[in-house]
C-alpha cells in the first residue's frame, strides 16, 4: 500500500469523528488529530480500532500513544502492513 | 509503572487522610448540610451499601454517573457515615479529581488531599493518563476503594452519556480483575442538566447495583467493551430512576 492510499483511507475513517471541518478540508500529514481536527481524545481509541479492522493490523498501546498527526497514522499503518522480510 | 516516590506519596496521603478522616468527613458533611442537601432514603442506601460490599475485603471500584462538581462528596456521604469510615478505612474512597478544580486555592487543595483525591490532568498527554491508571491500579492493589466517573466528565447531555464516554474504566477493570464493581446512580431530583453545584436544598436520589463486567477481548477493544457495559448499567439505572423516582420522594 502506498502513502496516498493509506492517507485516503485514514481520512475516511477519521471523518465521522471530526469537529473542525474547515481544518479537515485542508488536512495534511502534519495535521494534528485532536488539536487541529477537534477529535475527542476519547474517540481516538475508536479510530485506532477502526484502523485495526480496516487494515487487518494490531495496534499496541505504545504505538497508539504515538499517533498524534495524520502522518503518524500513515507511518504506523505502512509499517504494520509492510511485508516481513 | 509508578516510581517508588509516587507510591510513597500515595501511602502517606492514605495515612494522613485516614488519621484525619473524622475532621474531613464532618467538615464536608457540615458544608453539605449548610447547603441543605439531602439524600433520599439515606439510611436505606447506607444499609444497602454495607450489604452489597459486606465484609469482603479487597479492591472496590465504584462507578458513578457525573453531573456536578460535588458528586463524589454526595456519594461518599450517601454510602457511609463518618464513624464507619473511621473503622473501615477502605470504604473511604479515593477520587479522581480534575486537577484544575482541586488546585484553585490552598483550602480546596488541602481538602482534596485529605479527601483522598488523585489530581487528574484532563485532556493531558497519553503518558499522563497512563500514570493516573497506574495510580488507580496501585490503590486497588492495596485493597482500597476508588470512585470513578466512567463518562470521563460531567455529562453534557444531562443524562448518562452513552455516546461520548471514555474507556479508561475498562482499562482499570482489565488491570485489576479482582476488583468488585459497584455502580452508583445519583441525581438531584431537581437536576435538569450538568452544572457546578446543585441548588441549595436539593434532594438526591441514590441507587446502587453490583455488576460484573466481562469481556473476551483484550487491549483497547476490551477497554471499550467493559466501559460500554458499565456505562450501560448506569444508563439502565437512570432509566429506572426516571420511571420510578417519584415514588422515592
Amino acid at each position: 500500500m502506498d502513502t496516498t492510499t493509506a492517507f485516503g483511507k485514514i481520512v475516511g475513517i477519521i471523518k465521522p469523528f471530526v469537529k473542525n471541518t474547515t481544518a479537515f478540508g485542508t488536512a495534511t500529514d502534519g495535521t494534528r488529530i485532536i488539536e487541529d481536527l477537534g477529535v475527542n481524545s476519547a474517540r481516538l481509541v475508536d479510530i485506532i480500532l477502526a484502523f485495526e479492522d480496516e487494515f487487518g493490523i494490531e495496534v499496541d498501546d505504545e504505538s497508539a500513544d504515538r499517533v498524534r498527526t495524520l502522518g503518524d497514522a500513515v507511518q504506523m499503518i505502512l509499517q504494520k502492513t509492510a511485508p516481513a522480510h | 509503572m509508578l516510581s517508588s516516590k509516587e507510591r510513597l506519596g500515595l501511602r502517606v496521603q492514605e495515612a494522613v487522610s485516614q488519621a484525619l478522616i473524622l475532621l474531613t468527613y464532618f467538615s464536608l458533611e457540615g458544608w453539605l448540610r449548610f447547603r441543605r442537601y439531602r439524600i433520599s432514603a439515606r439510611r436505606r442506601t447506607r444499609a444497602e451499601f454495607a450489604a452489597l460490599v459486606g465484609d469482603e475485603r479487597g479492591p472496590l471500584l465504584i462507578c458513578a454517573n457525573h453531573l456536578t462538581l460535588v458528586d463524589s462528596l454526595l456519594i461518599q456521604w450517601a454510602l457511609a457515615p463518618g464513624w464507619r469510615l473511621f473503622v473501615r478505612p477502605a470504604w473511604f474512597t479515593w477520587n479522581l479529581a480534575d486537577k484544575h478544580n482541586i488546585t484553585k486555592n490552598v483550602f480546596v487543595r488541602i481538602l482534596g488531599y485529605l479527601g483522598k483525591c488523585v489530581p487528574v490532568l484532563r485532556k493531558g498527554p497519553p503518558e499522563e493518563a497512563r500514570r493516573t491508571l497506574d495510580k488507580v491500579a496501585f490503590l486497588l492493589s492495596r485493597g482500597q476503594s476508588v470512585l470513578v466517573f466512567p463518562e470521563g466528565r460531567r455529562s453534557r447531555v444531562g443524562r448518562v452519556d452513552t455516546e461520548n464516554f471514555t474507556y479508561g474504566i475498562g482499562r482499570i477493570v482489565q488491570e485489576t480483575p479482582s476488583a468488585r464493581v459497584l455502580c452508583v446512580f445519583a441525581r438531584g431530583l431537581g437536576q435538569r442538566e450538568y452544572g457546578n453545584y446543585p441548588h441549595p436544598g436539593e434532594t438526591f436520589f441514590v441507587r446502587l447495583k453490583r455488576c460484573a463486567p466481562t469481556t473476551s477481548f483484550r487491549g483497547m477493544r476490551g477497554d471499550r467493551d467493559l466501559a460500554t457495559q458499565i456505562v450501560g448499567h448506569l444508563s439502565e439505572m437512570e432509566q429506572e430512576y426516571f420511571e420510578n423516582a417519584i415514588l422515592d420522594r
